[in-house]
């Protein structure tokens, strides 16, 4: 099928011209990249997971730490972007911190992108798969069924299943059209508003609390882990927000589209996150007991429990706007980790097997079913140990996005070193915002780590008086150590600066 | 002859190099166009987190690789040249570039699968067998024993004719390719007794005529072919009548219901493709130009 790489130095530009680039040049207008933005985000998604995880830390401040999450965001992905169009086709975290930082840094961003996609992937999974049965059950009206998923021996199976299928798909090559995205969004985004129209306007709601200006106010949050926490989370909230800055080619106009799309792409996501919590908060407000927000019984999965109170017979659509976008986003995120673990592979940092690309479908192959098998094993172990799982999946993966986002900006800023202060723009995109962007995300990301490892950080589960979350987050970096300390020393080539050489001071 | 290869590095590529080769062997202007085509990809299939992940580099270095395999194993004598592309259908992909290098024919390789008793060729390969406006060769593991078995020559054509109209056609052009290829033709035809009434005279009859009005019209092309009309309960066990020889290659025509130079596989034909060990070609019924 595949054959071993067996070349050790990067591939040169293909010199014989054999193989074009198949990109469609400028096909994709501003609402094309507003589409691919929401669909990144999955915002149905992303609120179910992350609202009430972030409920729990900030109560009613929940716009605020919306808004103040999104800057740190705007700030490295300024970062990236510069990055992204220095090197196009070079990669992402784990090339860009290689020629920054030298190989240990590098395949330390490598492994963090990794851990945050596997982590997201059996999120993405779990989720999907109770929406699942809560669709069935709303389908045929028999209740007993969505309290399937509470069963281990059916939601795990299940939950494998679905990990397994879009691994297949993602294998396979099978590629969403634009026909589909845009139906997949517009859905979303008419049920989330939907949602919030019948929250806000809900004449009995369950416990009735006034929007105010305070709940804007990010200073209004009473502590710093609180509001560390709450960060890591929103960052959470937009995370595929960026790519739509990635995107240049592809756009009709290069130098405007992906500013406006950018710009748009946020500005709908915010209204729509802000029209949903206030909903939320509105109609259940941010009580422990209950149906409040606060209650850790709904940490898990806000909509799961929320859409049936305000939605009446129309949860339906709730359930199957969550289904379709989460396991939409379960396919196509399982070709970033496949790629990275491809590069990885192909540049010696982890054995060459990974870097096999099938010759039927064009696609990684054993890093494919690598992903798959750590999303999956991830899932089994989390789902085993902790009792709200899902809750401390998502506080991890606010911590592990904030370490590799954080270490990709600080690689922008010193990869740049010797051009930051030629001009103003190079001064903004290159330095200040990467620097600071960067800065805050590590503070973020060491504050939570430190805080989580309280045991009753989260949902409360606990590993021998150890917080879950930090079990979860941080040990997760260290068998990353561990690994590469062991790559180190069966295949020392990449980690000689043999196969990705680390870039010296410009100029 | 020039022939275009949809090649994918594995097993099936290299047995289709290797029917490629048999084919233009020993014709005028012997050419191979190897052909890679890779999934054109779309930018609302966008990758998050972190796009393309150097995956676009690392590929095409794979393909310039698996592209030197696979002109390595063209055989001396033939002329042969790789190509890559991105397409966002590879049948299409495939027809395209046959178009683009003046081939006459397109090879695949394939495994033969069965699906509740009927041949179905690979989704590439069906797509092809009804939409390509030059001829479709296929092989299968067992197809090429047989070739291998011939030494890797082709030694006969066999091509597959009905009593209808379309014959002529069918037979004109496989004549055309076996005096390019200087081979030895042989005509069949294939009678279902099923299809036909009971009586024992009747068949005789139909068998009798059958054949010649096959005579008469391979006299009229001025051909030199060997004639065999083969009958069985059914289509299958007709076909399982019809003896084979190594290196065989069977010629079929395509569907009247295709559009002008346009293949389209009748189901007559996908029936017999089931049943067939040896590589087999599917041919336009209207004269091909080239």
């Amino acid at each position: 099928m595949s054959q071993d790489l067996r070349q050790a130095s990067p591939p040169a530009r293909s010199e014989s011209g054999l193989h074009e680039k198949g990109l469609p040049k400028g096909t994709v207008g501003v609402l094309g990249l507003v589409v691919i933005g929401i669909s990144c985000i999955a915002p149905a998604y992303t609120l179910t997971a992350g609202l009430g995880a972030t409920v729990a830390e900030v109560g009613t401040s929940l716009p605020a730490i919306l808004l103040a999450g999104f800057l740190p965001m705007l700030l490295v992905a300024l970062g990236y972007r510069e990055l992204n169009s220095a090197m196009p086709d070079s990669g992402t975290s784990f090339t860009w911190a290689t020629r920054a930082f030298g190989p240990m840094i590098g395949w330390m961003g490598g492994w963090g992108l990794i851990a945050a996609t596997v982590i997201v992937l059996s999120n993405l999974a779990a989720v999907a798969v109770d929406f699942f049965y809560i669709l069935l059950a709303q389908l045929t009206g028999q209740d007993w069924i969505a309290e399937l998923t509470t069963n281990l021996w059916i939601n795990i199976p299940t939950t494998l299943v679905f990990i397994a299928v879009a691994a297949w798909i993602s294998y396979r090559g099978m590629n969403a059209t634009k026909v589909f995205q845009y139906v997949l969004v517009g859905f979303q985004v008419a049920v989330l508003l939907l949602f919030a129209i019948m929250a806000l306007t809900s004449s009995q709601p369950n416990d009735p609390t006034p929007i105010t200006w305070q709940m804007f106010n990010p200073a209004g949050i009473d502590t710093f882990s609180a509001f560390a926490a709450g960060i890591s989370l929103s960052i959470f909230v937009f995370w595929g927000w960026d790519v739509t800055l990635t995107m240049n080619e592809e756009t009709t106009d290069p130098k405007k589209v992906p500013g406006r799309g950018a710009t748009w792409t946020v500005l709908v996501i915010i209204a729509l996150y802000l029209a949903v919590s206030l909903g939320v908060i509105y109609w259940a407000g941010v009580g422990t007991t209950g149906l409040g927000a606060g209650n850790p019984e709904n940490q898990e999965s806000i909509f799961a429990v929320l859409s049936g109170p305000i939605m009446g017979p129309l949860a339906m659509l709730m359930s199957l706007a969550i289904l379709s976008s989460s396991a939409a986003s379960l396919q196509s995120t399982m070709v970033s980790p496949a790629r990275t673990l491809l590069a990885m592979g192909y540049y010696k940092a982890l054995p060459s097997s990974f870097a096999k690309i099938s010759a039927r479908f064009m696609s990684p192959s054993v890093a494919t079913f690598a992903a798959a098998a750590a999303a999956a094993g991830f899932y089994v172990i989390t789902r085993l140990l902790s009792e709200n799982a899902l809750w401390d999946t998502i506080t991890a993966l606010g911590l592990m996005i904030c370490f590799y986002y954080g270490l990709t900006a600080l690689a922008c800023v010193w990869y740049f070193r010797g051009e930051l202060f030629d001009n103003a723009r190079n001064f903004f995109c290159k330095f200040l915002a990467p620097l600071i962007g960067g800065i805050v995300l590590l503070v973020m990301f060491f504050a939570t780590a430190i805080e989580s490892m309280n045991p009753e950080y989260g949902s409360g589960s606990e590993i021998g008086g150890v917080g879950m979350v930090f079990i979860l987050g941080v040990g997760v970096l260290l068998l990353g150590v561990a690994i590469m300390l062991w790559m180190r020393l069966r295949n020392p080539a990449f980690f000689r600066g043999e196969t990705i050489r680390t870039r010296k001071l410009l100029k | 002859m020039k022939l275009l290869v949809g090649y994918t590095a594995d097993q099936r590529g290299a047995e289709a190099i290797e029917l490629a080769s048999a084919l233009v062997a020993g014709t005028r202007d012997a050419s191979l166009k190897i052909a890679i085509v890779l999934p054109a990809s779309t930018p609302f299939n966008a990758v998050y987190p972190g796009g393309d992940h150097g995956f676009s580099t690392i590929l095409s270095a794979q393909v310039d690789r698996w592209a030197a395999e696979a002109l390595a194993l063209v055989p001396e004598g033939i002329a042969a040249s790789a190509v890559a592309r991105s397409v966002p259908s590879v049948a299409e992909g495939l027809i395209a570039l046959g178009e683009e290098f003046g081939a006459h024919g397109i090879v695949l390789g394939g495994r033969k699968r069965h699906r509740a008793g009927f041949f179905s060729p690979g989704a590439i390969a069906n797509a092809l067998l009804h939409s390509s406006p030059m001829a479709v060769f296929m092989s299968s593991p067992a197809s090429l024993a047989t070739l291998r078995a011939a030494n890797g020559k082709i030694t006969r054509l066999t091509a597959f004719v009905g009593d209808r109209p379309g014959a002529r056609e069918v037979i004109g052009l496989s004549a055309r390719i076996a005096a390019a290829c200087a081979l030895p033709l042989r005509v069949a035809t294939l009678i279902s007794q099923a299809e036909l009434a009971n009586s024992e005279q009747e068949l005789g009859d139909h068998l009798a005529k059958t054949r010649s009005y096959l005579e008469e019209l391979t006299e009229s092309l001025g051909l030199d072919a060997a004639i065999e009309v083969v009958s069985g309960q059914g289509l299958d066990e007709a076909t399982a009548q019809l003896s084979w020889q190594d290196g065989d290659l069977a010629l079929l025509g395509s569907a009247r219901l295709a559009a002008p130079r346009r293949l389209f596989i009748g189901p007559k034909a996908q029936r017999i493709l089931g049943q067939l060990n040896v590589p087999i070609g599917v041919i336009p019924t209207l004269d091909v130009a080239r």
